[in-house]
C-alpha cells in the first residue's frame, strides 16, 4: 500500500540570536550577534498510511508543530526527506496544497466580521471547488457538525466551541486527503471536545483521509488514535499502539478491591496507593497481576475487584521522564 | 482568468461584510469632507498670493488634488486594510493559512480586507477632478482622457505594489506598527504635483516613493502635460516595481518561519 505521509530522518535546525541579560550585553549584541543552534526536529522518521489516524504526542517544544509545519510546506527542512501524497511539501505546489488541510486550534482563519458561510464561499474560490461538489460537501459538513444555524451568524458572535466547528468545516470543504490537526480541541469544554472528536472519527471513516493529530488532551488521543508517535527533543521516543505504549512505559497495573471487612493491611501484596473511600488499591508489576489478584481473592472476602492500567497521562509522563528506557 | 474570479469573489464578500456597518458611511463622509475642506482652504490661501505654483494654475492644482483624494480612497479602502491584515497575520502566525492555500499567496494577501466606506473618497476625488475640468482653460481631448485612465490604472498598481513592498518588510522586522503612519505621511506629500518640489526631493518621490507616477502623471494627462514617452516610462516603471515587489515577496515568504518557530 502506498503511504500518505513518508518522513525519513527529518531535521530542522534554527539559528537563534542569543545574548546575556543587561544593557551592556544588549549593546554588544548589536555589534556582534551570537547565535545558538536549536535542533527543533532532530531525525524524525515516520510513515502514515492512507486513512490512518495517528496521534502526535510530546511536551511543548518537543518539535511537533515544527514537524507539522514541514509537512504542510510552511517550513523547509534543514535535511531529510518528506513526501506527502507523493509531493514534496516545501515546494508548495498547488496540486499538493489542494489535497491537504491544516487546522490550528489556537488560530483562526475564518473572517471575523462575516458569517462562516461567506468564508466558505471564499474557500470555494481559492480551492476552485465545482459548485455542485461544494454544496454537497458543505451541507454534509454542516449536518455532521450540527452548525446549521451558526454558519449564518457573524463569526465574532460564536462561542469558541462553535467557532472551532465552523473552522473545521471551512478547512474540509475541499475534501483533503491529509489532515494536519494541531491542537484542534484546545480550550474547548468537554462536550465540545467530544463532539469534535466524534466528527473527526466520522470524517475519517467516510472519506478515508489520513489524519495527523496533536493534542494535549489524552481523551482525544484515546478516542481517535489507534497509533501514537511520541516525540521529545525532536526525536521519536515511541511509535506504535496506545496499548503497547502503556506496556512499554508502565510496567505496573493497579488492583483495587473492596473488602467485606475493611481495614486489612494489603501492603504484603504490592505498593499500597491512594484509592476511593472504602477501597484499597495496590500497585503490582504487570507480570504478577493475575497471581496477586488470585491470592487476594483467596485470602480475603472481596466484594469487588478491578484491574487497571495507569492513566495514559501518567504513562506519557513516565515516557518523558525515562528516556533511557527507550534507548535500550 | 481564475485570478480575476478569485479577486471578484473576495471583493464581493468584502463588500457584504462592510454593508453590516452602515453607520460608518456617515463617519467616512464627514471625515472626507473635513479633509477635502482643509485642502481646499490651503489651496485657496496659496492662490490668494500667487496665480502660479511651479507652472501649475489653481484649477490645474485642483485636478492634482482630485486625483490625490481619489487614489487616497482606493488606498484606504482596499490596499491599506489588506496590508494591515498582512502585518497582523505575520505577527500572529495566521499567515500560515494563506501560505497553505492553493492560490497565489501574494494575490490573496492583497485582497483580503476592504473598508468600503473609505471609498467615499473615490467619489469625492472624481467629483473634484470633474469640477476642476470645467474651470480649465483648455478642455482635455479624448486622447488625454484615455491617457488619464491608463495613468490612473497604473497609479493604482504602483500604490498597491509599493505598499506591499514596504509591508513585506514586516516579514523581517516582525512588527512595524509605524509603517502605516510613515506611508500615509509620505502619501500626503502627493497632494502637490511632484514637479514643484526641488530637484533632489522630486527624484526621491519619483523613485523611492513612486508618488509622481501614481498621482502627478494622471493629473498631467488632463492638463496637457503628458507625452507618450512619459506614459510609456510610467508603464515601464510600474512593471519594474511589480517585479521587484514580487521578488521581495518571494524572499519574505522564504524567510518566514511562523511566529511560534
Amino acid at each position: 500500500m502506498e503511504t500518505a505521509i513518508r518522513v525519513r530522518d527529518l531535521r530542522k535546525t534554527f539559528r537563534v540570536p542569543e545574548r546575556d541579560a543587561g544593557l551592556a550585553a544588549s549593546v554588544r549584541s548589536l555589534v556582534r550577534r551570537r547565535y545558538r543552534e536549536v535542533h527543533a526536529v532532530a531525525g524524525v522518521s515516520v510513515d502514515v498510511a492512507p486513512g490512518e489516524v495517528v496521534g502526535f504526542l510530546g511536551p511543548n517544544g518537543a518539535g511537533k508543530t515544527t514537524t507539522l509545519k514541514m509537512l504542510s510546506g510552511l517550513l523547509v527542512p534543514t535535511s531529510g526527506e518528506v513526501s506527502v501524497l507523493g509531493h514534496e511539501p516545501s515546494r508548495r505546489e498547488k496540486a499538493y496544497l489542494g489535497r491537504m488541510t491544516l487546522v490550528m486550534g489556537n488560530r483562526n482563519q475564518l473572517q471575523w466580521d462575516i458569517p462562516a458561510l461567506d468564508s466558505f464561499e471564499l474557500n470555494r474560490a481559492v480551492y476552485r471547488i465545482p459548485e455542485a461538489d461544494f454544496r454537497r460537501t458543505r451541507d454534509e459538513l454542516v449536518e455532521l457538525l450540527e452548525i446549521g444555524d451558526l454558519v449564518r451568524k457573524p463569526v465574532r458572535t460564536l462561542s469558541l466551541g462553535e467557532r472551532m466547528k465552523a473552522e473545521v468545516a471551512a478547512a474540509l470543504l475541499h475534501r483533503p486527503q491529509v489532515l494536519f490537526l494541531d491542537e484542534p480541541t484546545i480550550g474547548l469544554d468537554i462536550g465540545a471536545q467530544k463532539r469534535l472528536r466524534g466528527f473527526v472519527a466520522e470524517y475519517n471513516r467516510r472519506h478515508g483521509a489520513a489524519v495527523l493529530l496533536t493534542s494535549h488532551y489524552m481523551a482525544d488521543v484515546q478516542a481517535l488514535c489507534p497509533r501514537v508517535v511520541v516525540i521529545d527533543h525532536g526525536q521519536v521516543l515511541f511509535d506504535g499502539g496506545l496499548r503497547e505504549l502503556t506496556a512499554r512505559f508502565s510496567p505496573h497495573q493497579t488492583i483495587t478491591v473492596q473488602l467485606a471487612t475493611p481495614g486489612a493491611d494489603l501492603s504484603g501484596y504490592g505498593t499500597v496507593v491512594p484509592a476511593d473511600e472504602g477501597r484499597v488499591a495496590v500497585q503490582v508489576p504487570k507480570a504478577q497481576t493475575s497471581a496477586v489478584a488470585a491470592r487476594l481473592l483467596a485470602d480475603h472476602a472481596v466484594t469487588d475487584l478491578t484491574i487497571e492500567d495507569p492513566p495514559i497521562e501518567d504513562v506519557i509522563e513516565q515516557a518523558f521522564a525515562d528516556r533511557s528506557a527507550v534507548a535500550s | 482568468m481564475q485570478a480575476l474570479r478569485l479577486v471578484g469573489t473576495y471583493l464581493r464578500i468584502g463588500v457584504q461584510a462592510e454593508l453590516q456597518y452602515r453607520s460608518n458611511v456617515l463617519f467616512s463622509v464627514v471625515q472626507s469632507l473635513v479633509a477635502v475642506g482643509t485642502s481646499l482652504a490651503v489651496l485657496a490661501l496659496v492662490f490668494s498670493h500667487t496665480d502660479d505654483l511651479g507652472g501649475w494654475s489653481g484649477s490645474e492644482l485642483l485636478v492634482v488634488m482630485g486625483v490625490y483624494v481619489l487614489l487616497g480612497g482606493v488606498l484606504r479602502s482596499v490596499v491599506q486594510p489588506s496590508m494591515t491584515q498582512l502585518m497582523d497575520d505575520v505577527q500572529h502566525g495566521t499567515l500560515d493559512f494563506v501560505l497553505t492555500k492553493p492560490a497565489d499567496a501574494m494575490l490573496l494577501v492583497s485582497i483580503r480586507r476592504i473598508e468600503l466606506w473609505q471609498a467615499v473618497d473615490v467619489l469625492v476625488g472624481a467629483g473634484i477632478v470633474g469640477y476642476a475640468l470645467t474651470r480649465l482653460d483648455t478642455r482635455p481631448g479624448a486622447l488625454a482622457v484615455a491617457g488619464f485612465a491608463v495613468a490612473l490604472a497604473l497609479g493604482v498598481v504602483v500604490l498597491w505594489a509599493f505598499w506591499l513592498l514596504l509591508t513585506t518588510a514586516a516579514f523581517w522586522v516582525v512588527r512595524t506598527d509605524s509603517l502605516v503612519e510613515l506611508l500615509s505621511g509620505m502619501y500626503q506629500a502627493g497632494r502637490w504635483p511632484v514637479t514643484i518640489y526641488p530637484g533632489w526631493l522630486r527624484i526621491g518621490f519619483t523613485f523611492l516613493v513612486p508618488l509622481a507616477f501614481a498621482i502627478t502623471v494622471p493629473a498631467q494627462a488632463l492638463t496637457g502635460r503628458l507625452s507618450g514617452w512619459l506614459l510609456l516610462g510610467a508603464a515601464a516603471f510600474t512593471v519594474a516595481l511589480v517585479a521587484v515587489t514580487r521578488w521581495v515577496w518571494t524572499l519574505g515568504v522564504r524567510a518566514y518561519s511562523g511566529a511560534s518557530a
